[in-house]
């Protein structure tokens, strides 16, 4: 089966593999600044929950920068014959917790360059994301533009965590970049520290878990702003990709969406279909982590309310302790090759379709 | 993960490892064949589990050996079973090392080999 895992994280032992991407100003601050742990921690503003035993599946323990890559390799890549993985960081998406964003820029630039410079050359099943820092638009449009046209980039990724909504024409420069260079725009779980003080609605969680189980919460103000927005009127081809949020929120939020609509639609008269109909034609939404009700077909029935046939990506979050094995998960069988693969080929234009004789492999 | 080279299987019994391969705190996955089995030295002796959790096929044994919090009817935290207790490497669900159980469902049971000292070398019982 043709398998694109759109959720991998490609880690480091140190953001210190960033010294030599950094122009010398913001070397300076990563070697000489104040950071949030000892050497080599990654500069941001932590989210105000630890986990209590750590982000990493404990079965990887790598030694040097090199075994990254190597474990990647071995207990995922090679172990569930991935045909593509998305790489999509992980510490980098945190820059947009920073209030100095000029830092913030510089810190993803370096990354992406670093990323495209490392990670990209190691694996031809890899694909890349240039990760922006959203409190900056126009300087993100500018990183979008700058590397938006390497042929294994395939998204523009943020954090989930933000200071507006992302529909919120402040944010839309970054939106005109990636329609420019045809790329989606994605938002992944994260960045719910520092100036993104939003990360739960109602004010702070207590415990870990908790917060965990409400990552949809930004992830719902995101697709209904982008949409109430007019974004997609705006840029009809853009994909929305909404990369470990949960999923079996989505039908019921569409319902309400669609029926206030309908009463009120003369507040936004740029919108032209039902917020449903944007949501199936522009937004899709990574599977894991994937609901586990006791009885699947619960979960099941809400799915098909979504058409998660056609707007479900298959999604691990490689190696995260809420990781969803390829091999394990939850879906109807009858979509399994769409959910698992094909659908990402719609919203992801560079990957390369397989072959003929594959696809029916 | 040890490759078990020699698992020649003795009257049911086939050798695992060494004692002093495991210690504990410190569990040793050997293979046989395509599985893998965590053998484990508790205060009082051997365990043995797959090393595939119930849960959704994880590595079980190659996550932290530890206690765990006793339920209690107010914010009071009692650490005990200290040593007891593997969580999954992967989504860390809890499991008594020498039953199998797991602690927050009692329908999931990861799968324990009963675990004999000759001397110096550990058997399992691999047969059932």
């Amino acid at each position: 089966m043709f398998i694109v895992d759109t959720d991998v994280h490609n880690y480091w032992s140190s953001a210190e593999v960033l010294l030599p991407y950094l122009e010398p100003y913001w070397r300076d601050f990563l070697v000489r600044g104040e950071k949030p742990g000892p050497a080599g921690s990654f500069p941001h503003g932590h989210r105000p929950w630890l986990h209590p035993e750590g982000f990493s599946r404990h079965d990887i323990r790598p030694q040097t920068e090199e075994d990254n890559y190597l474990i990647m390799k071995e207990k995922h890549l090679d172990l569930y014959d991935i045909d593509v993985a998305i790489l999509t960081a992980d510490e980098p998406l945190e820059a947009s917790t920073l209030a100095n964003y000029h830092y913030a820029n510089a810190l993803v630039k370096a990354y992406n360059d670093y990323m495209i410079d490392w990670w990209l050359p190691k694996d031809r099943r890899f694909k890349g994301s240039i990760i922006i820092s959203p409190t900056d638009p126009h300087g993100a449009a500018a990183e979008i533009r700058r590397l938006g046209g390497h042929k294994d980039i395939v998204q523009v990724l943020a954090s989930h965590g933000s200071q507006r909504p992302y529909g919120d024409p402040f944010y839309h420069p970054i939106f005109e970049a990636c329609a420019e260079v045809g790329l989606p725009f994605a938002i992944h779980f994260g960045g719910q520290g520092g100036v993104n003080h939003n990360a739960i609605a109602s004010g702070p969680t207590t415990y870990y878990w908790e917060t965990h189980a409400l990552l949809s919460q930004p992830a719902m103000t995101h697709v209904v702003s982008m949409i109430s927005n007019g974004v997609f009127e705006k840029y009809p081809d853009l994909y929305f990709v909404v990369i470990e949020c949960g999923v079996s929120w989505v039908p019921s939020l569409m319902w309400r969406l669609d029926a206030n609509f309908k009463a009120l639609r003369k507040e936004t008269p740029w919108l032209k279909m039902l917020p449903s109909d944007y949501c199936r034609r522009n937004i899709r939404f990574s599977t894991q982590p994937l609901e586990q009700p006791q009885n699947v077909k619960h979960l099941w029935e809400t799915l098909e309310h979504m058409d998660g046939q056609n707007t479900l990506l298959f999604a691990s979050d490689y190696p995260h302790w809420d990781f969803d094995a390829p091999t394990n998960i939850h879906i109807p069988p009858a979509w399994r090759d769409k959910v698992m693969g094909l659908n990402a080929l719609e919203v992801y234009k560079r990957i390369e379709a397989p072959a003929a004789s594959a696809r029916v492999a | 993960m040890t490759a078990n080279a020699a698992a020649v299987p003795v009257r049911g019994r086939t050798f695992a490892c060494k004692v002093n391969e495991v210690a504990i705190g410190q569990p040793r996955i050997v293979a046989f064949g395509r599985i893998g089995i965590g053998i484990f030295q508790l205060d009082d002796g051997y365990a043995a589990l797959l090393n595939i959790c119930p849960h959704r096929a994880g590595r079980l044994c190659e996550g932290p050996v530890c206690g765990t919090t006793r339920p209690t009817d107010r914010a009071e935290f009692v650490y005990e079973r200290a040593g007891e207790i593997v969580r999954c490497a992967w989504h860390g669900w809890e499991f008594e090392i020498r039953s199998g159980k797991c602690l927050v469902d009692d329908r999931l049971k990861a799968r324990t080999f009963p675990v004999e000292v000759v001397g110096d070398d550990l058997y399992l019982e691999l047969g059932r």
